[in-house]
């Protein structure tokens, strides 16, 4: 097991290796750069060269590649060409908003999600199994923009509520940060929650006519038992499969919300990167996304041996 | 063992976050007749609290650094404009007014000679003197600071300081413009001292304006505080502006209706929603700007000017102002109708008018009497890309069917700068002087034409623009020069829409204007 | 042409045991009248899906204009009628080719682990982690913008979701009892994984499958400013929900089309993903 743990966080050096390397070339392969958006109408050869010289675009391609990934290893991200400012810092405290809200929606989502998925399996194709999988179906096909702007103009219009303007951290002041944070939260939970009930549903049922829950069930065992004892246990290996894939793309996918309730998290950091050609940031807020999400999904593969001792990861020789 | 403790663990805490979360969720309630929210709020015991002058404004976007000689963005504008001065202004009817300098002489073509304001202070407390002037100007054009407005001061030859207070700059050669360039934030006075210590503004800022920058969190807010030194006696009344990025449209409309913001800033389309509220009120002023269709000229059809002419008979202008603006626009040209005399009257031209018959003539003439196949470029705005649908719409009328290229913002400044496109809609500022209108987008030489247009009678009418000083006869060069780029039609231009504030009730004395759309100097908060 | 027979009449087999079950029945009816729409549309449509009515814009349903008007004036109606066209065009084939190449890298993965399961996951990951709109900005500049190239990009996106879940559902039932005893008595690999494990994994990527299409069906609509995707003014049901967010207030109508559309859709697509399971997989009567 050790062994396999280790071996799983040495492939994230490769894997690391060429992530740097794609998004350092697609972001050259892609039309548009940094200067021509700084400058925009005002550009012209001078002025271009100028701003090359100074942002360092002037050099080879594969030495402001190397001096890029050298600086990166040792943790300096380079600086911002649009705001001059130290990336990494600014990923590092970007990155703690969009986590707490990740962590947030995931844990409404499981709330919401897991108990009605299982209740929609039990009472597999009656009424109410049909109302949940209904409401299941909204949330994956109501795409969360449209679900934030009604729950703003509801809030708005009928309760005279906005959330604080002001972003202040979680532990700068932990009462407004939640009043900040929590409407986002349960929009992006109760979107979650749409697949991971669908996921819960098929899962449970899929195990629950396995053999060996006949078994059980022949040997006397009660429902109850059969249910949260056998059952759930084995059908949580795809649901967790689905929930550690949720938390990695919110961790990077929360720009809509982040958007619309002006909560300044990594993705609307790398959005903007995007939109601006601002390489440096790019690079390096994706490069931190990317090894967030890997190292979830280590986690998430070790979280299936605790659960299910039968699964044995074989260990290289 | 160990694990399943440590996953205990995390649930738990994950759900008292939630928990907490959820029992701070209740408390909206409470503050339904306490719009206005926020820690530095006054308490409830004082009897008539007096009511703190912080504007709080919701923006469209996040600044991208707020160094005044390096960053075009708008929303970098908005924020160092509180921030920094230049030497004069313009007011609405385009006269200069004075700002750091309060007076100016010009003996000869090329010599200007600007009095300072005596007793002006930087933030950082230092007085402002004619060294400073000179050295923001030298900032601008060393090559390393890679400043935008370099074509604007370039003609400069020598500064030279003649006392603290008294600055004289010799031009290389006579140059108009050079007046309506000084009062561009390009050319924005700072500090060298500060510059030096912090190697550039983008996060920093110390200039002499109204307001002083405090704090700057990225893709939330930048909150600005009173400069208790401003040198406009009484000015500020605010204590302080504090900008909120909010990009999203309901979001801010939702702000301002609670009140958690006074200040937003809305599309046409958006002024029903607020009809009959009393809490909010609508402040309209007419912008500068001015909407276009631009043609790649190095391709063949586009050579031909008579299918350019074509095409903008085909448009029929008031439906796109009442489509895409809700009719809150004018018909306009290059030079805008807010630039007042500059402008000629184009809405009474031929070619503004739509006529369908002469369009397919023109084509037919052409060589494409079914018309042709191409593309229409649209990006950045809302506004443009739907003006993009409607002209697409209009021009299948005469046979020539486009398809909207919907472009994200970098492949569309991409397109833009590399006449990757054909035909391709934008929106450009007019500037505060024709010589911009003009020379920098349809002088051969402009940099931003990009579309491959060149007319040498055109270029001839620039140069004598520039130096020529008599305000009547650069009317007339201009005027002539308005005339052949409509007949050439380069571009096509369509209107110059409005802009709109939405601001409380509680906001006081604000007036929006063209030139000088956030002038917060007398606002107050009531 | 004997396995053209037998083809013929499983897949008769199959629609009479969907059309028997309640589920499948009401799956299928809407499956089809989507369909029909979509092949329809010219004739069912009520306007000009580009026509703009100015005097008429942003008006509520009516008579004329049955589901109202859009911020152009145009009939809402006719334009999610043609939209059907292009969002089942997007939805069916993005997610096959998600659905296929990550069923096959998924099995890989899971079924051999070690290097092969090291390889593919690390492709998967890298692709995961990078910014849907930044592949899909990469896939443009390469192979240029048009419907097709969507439909990859999408496609492309959306393939780790699918090697996930696979290679994890893989993962568990090769621990199963009856895969090891098939392993025991020396079937090889290939069958083991075709006759055993794939109907066991059918579940968890039915359901993975019918998310997938909706995902699909609105992530359209948010490449079109890539050039990607259906341009304007041509009508998807993704576009039109996007376009309708700055109208959610002053004429609700516009987001409530294409949603009801895209729901009954994906709905219908659900029904008959569960059924055909049941259908396919006789062991599944409890």
């Amino acid at each position: 097991m050790r062994a396999y743990i280790i071996r799983r966080f040495l492939t994230l050096i490769p894997i690391l290796i060429g992530i740097s390397l794609s998004i350092f070339l697609i972001m050259q392969l892609i039309p548009g750069d940094v200067v021509s958006g700084m400058l925009g109408i005002e550009a012209n050869p001078e002025l271009r060269a100028n701003l090359e010289k100074k942002l360092g675009l002037d050099r080879p391609l594969h030495e402001q590649y190397l001096s890029w990934i050298g600086n990166a290893v040792k943790g300096d991200f380079g600086k911002s060409f649009r705001t001059d400012k130290e990336i990494f810092p600014e990923i590092l405290s970007r990155f703690k908003i969009t986590f707490q809200l990740t962590v947030m929606a995931a844990v409404i989502s499981w709330i919401i999600a897991i108990p009605l998925g299982i209740i929609s399996a039990l009472k597999r194709n009656t009424i109410i199994d049909g109302i949940v999988r209904f409401i299941a179906l909204l949330g994956v096909s109501v795409p969360n923009f449209a679900f934030a702007t009604l729950s703003i103009l509801f809030l708005s219009k009928v309760f005279k509520y906005y959330p604080p303007v002001g972003y202040a951290g979680l532990f700068a002041d932990p009462a407004k940060n939640l009043k900040i944070m929590i409407l986002p939260a349960i929009i992006l939970g109760a979107i979650m929650s749409g697949s991971i009930m669908r996921m819960t549903r098929s899962s449970l049922l899929e195990v629950m006519r396995q053999d060996f829950i006949k078994t059980i069930r022949a040997k006397g065992a009660s429902e109850k038992v059969v249910l949260f004892v056998h059952a759930l246990k084995n059908a949580l290996i795809p649901i967790i499969t689905l929930i550690g894939m949720q938390i990695g793309s919110l961790l990077g996918g929360t720009v809509v919300t982040e958007q619309i309730f002006s909560i300044p998290g990594l993705g609307q950091m790398v959005l903007t990167g995007i939109n601006q050609r601002d390489f440096p940031v790019v690079q390096g807020s994706i490069l931190f996304i990317a090894f967030v999400y890997v190292v979830i999904n280590i986690i998430v593969d070790i979280l299936y041996t605790y659960i299910d001792p039968r699964i044995t990861f074989k260990v290289g020789r | 063992m160990k694990r399943r403790l440590i996953l205990v663990l995390s649930v738990v805490l994950a759900l008292s976050l939630f928990l907490s979360a959820c029992g701070d969720s209740k408390q909206p309630q409470e503050e339904v007749n306490q719009p206005v929210d926020s820690e530095q709020e006054v308490s409830q015991e004082t009897d008539k609290p007096q009511v703190p002058q912080v504007l709080k404004y919701g923006t469209d976007a996040e600044p991208g650094g707020l160094d005044p000689h390096t960053i075009s963005a708008a929303s970098s504008i908005r924020i160092f404009k509180q921030i920094y001065n230049t030497l004069i202004d313009v007011d609405d009817d385009m006269n200069y007014i004075p700002e750091l300098a309060k007076s100016w002489e010009q003996p000869d073509d090329i010599t200007y000679i600007f009095y300072l304001r005596e007793g002006v202070k930087f933030h950082n407390g230092r007085e402002m003197t004619a060294d400073d002037v000179k050295y923001s100007f030298e900032r601008v054009l060393d090559p390393d600071t890679a400043a935008i407005g370099v074509s604007y001061y370039d003609k400069i030859d020598t500064m030279e300081i003649l006392d603290d207070y008294t600055i004289k700059f010799t031009l290389k050669e006579p140059f108009a413009p050079f007046m309506g360039n000084l009062t561009s934030l390009y050319g924005a006075i700072v500090p060298k001292e500060f510059v030096e210590e912090h190697e550039n503004l983008m996060v920093e800022a110390c200039g002499t304006g109204p307001f002083k920058l405090q704090e700057w969190v990225p893709d939330n807010r930048v909150v600005l505080v009173k400069n208790e030194d401003y040198f406009e006696e009484g000015q500020p009344k605010l204590d302080a502006i504090e900008y909120y990025v909010m990009t999203d449209e309901s979001a801010r409309l939702a702000a301002l209706r609670t009140g958690n913001v006074h200040l937003i800033k809305l599309p046409a389309a958006s002024l029903p929603l607020v009809e009959g509220n009393p809490d909010i009120n609508v402040l309209p002023f007419q912008t500068n700007d001015y909407s276009y269709l631009g043609f790649n000229l190095t391709l063949d059809k586009f050579k031909d000017v008579k299918v350019r002419q074509a095409i903008s008979y085909a448009l029929d202008r008031q439906e796109i102002i009442d489509t895409v603006y809700d009719g809150e626009a004018t018909i306009s040209g290059f030079v805008t109708p807010a630039m007042g005399r500059w402008a000629i009257d184009y809405a009474s031209k031929d070619l503004y008018k739509q006529n369908i018959e002469k369009a397919k003539q023109l084509l037919a003439d052409a060589g494409y009497p079914n018309g042709f196949e191409t593309t229409i470029a649209v990006g950045l705005f809302d506004d443009i890309r739907n003006i993009g649908e409607v002209i697409q719409k209009q021009l299948e009328a005469i046979g020539i069917k486009a398809e909207i290229q919907n472009l994200e913002t970098g492949q569309y400044i991409d397109a833009w700068s590399n006449k990757g496109h054909e035909m391709m809609v934008g929106r450009n500022g007019a500037g505060t002087d024709p010589n911009r209108s003009v020379a920098f987008f349809f002088s051969t030489t402009g940099s931003a034409n990009v579309w491959g247009y060149s007319n040498p009678r055109v270029d001839e009418l620039c140069e004598m623009g520039m130096v020529t000083i008599d305000e009547k006869e650069r009317e007339a060069v201009y005027n002539e020069a308005q005339e052949l780029v409509l007949e050439d039609s380069p571009n096509l231009f369509m209107s110059s829409h409005m802009d709109y504030f939405f601001s409380r009730k509680e906001m006081k004395n604000f007036t929006p204007s063209t030139f000088n759309s956030e002038d917060f100097s007398k606002v107050v908060i009531e | 042409m004997d396995w053209f027979k037998t083809l013929i009449k499983e897949i008769a087999k199959v629609i009479k045991g969907l059309l028997k079950d309640k589920v499948g029945r009401i799956g299928l009816i809407g499956v089809l009248i989507v369909i029909v729409l979509a092949l329809g549309a010219p004739m069912i449509a009520t306007h000009d899906v580009t026509e703009m009515f100015a005097k008429s814009k942003l008006k509520p349903p009516s008579g004329d204009f049955l589901f109202g008007t859009d911020d152009f004036g145009r009939d809402v109606f006719s334009r999610i009628i043609f939209g059907a066209r292009v969002s089942l065009k997007v939805g069916i084939i993005s997610v096959g080719i998600s659905a296929t190449s990550g069923f096959i890298l998924g099995i890989l993965a899971g079924y051999y682990e070690g290097k092969t399961d090291g390889i593919i996951m690390g492709i998967m990951d890298v692709l995961f982690a990078f910014p849907s709109i930044l592949l899909a900005l990469f896939i443009v500049s390469v192979l240029g913008p048009n419907l097709t190239n969507t439909m990859i990009a999408i496609g492309i996106v959306s393939t780790p979701v699918f090697t996930r879940t696979v290679r994890a559902s893989v993962i568990s039932v090769k621990s199963m009892e009856y895969i090891t005893s098939a392993k025991s008595i020396g079937l090889s690999s290939i069958r083991i994984i075709l006759k055993h494990v794939a109907p066991n994994i059918l579940a968890p990527f039915t359901v993975q499958a019918t998310l997938a299409l909706s995902s699909a069906i609105l992530t359209e609509a948010s490449l079109s400013f890539l050039g990607l995707g259906i341009q304007p003014p041509n009508p998807s049901w993704g576009s039109m929900l996007s376009d309708s967010r700055k109208y959610m207030e002053l004429a609700p109508w516009l987001a409530i089309a294409p949603s009801a559309f895209i729901i009954g859709t994906i709905l219908s697509f659900n029904l008959l993903g569960d059924s055909l399971r049941d259908v396919l997989d006789p062991k599944f009567k409890l």
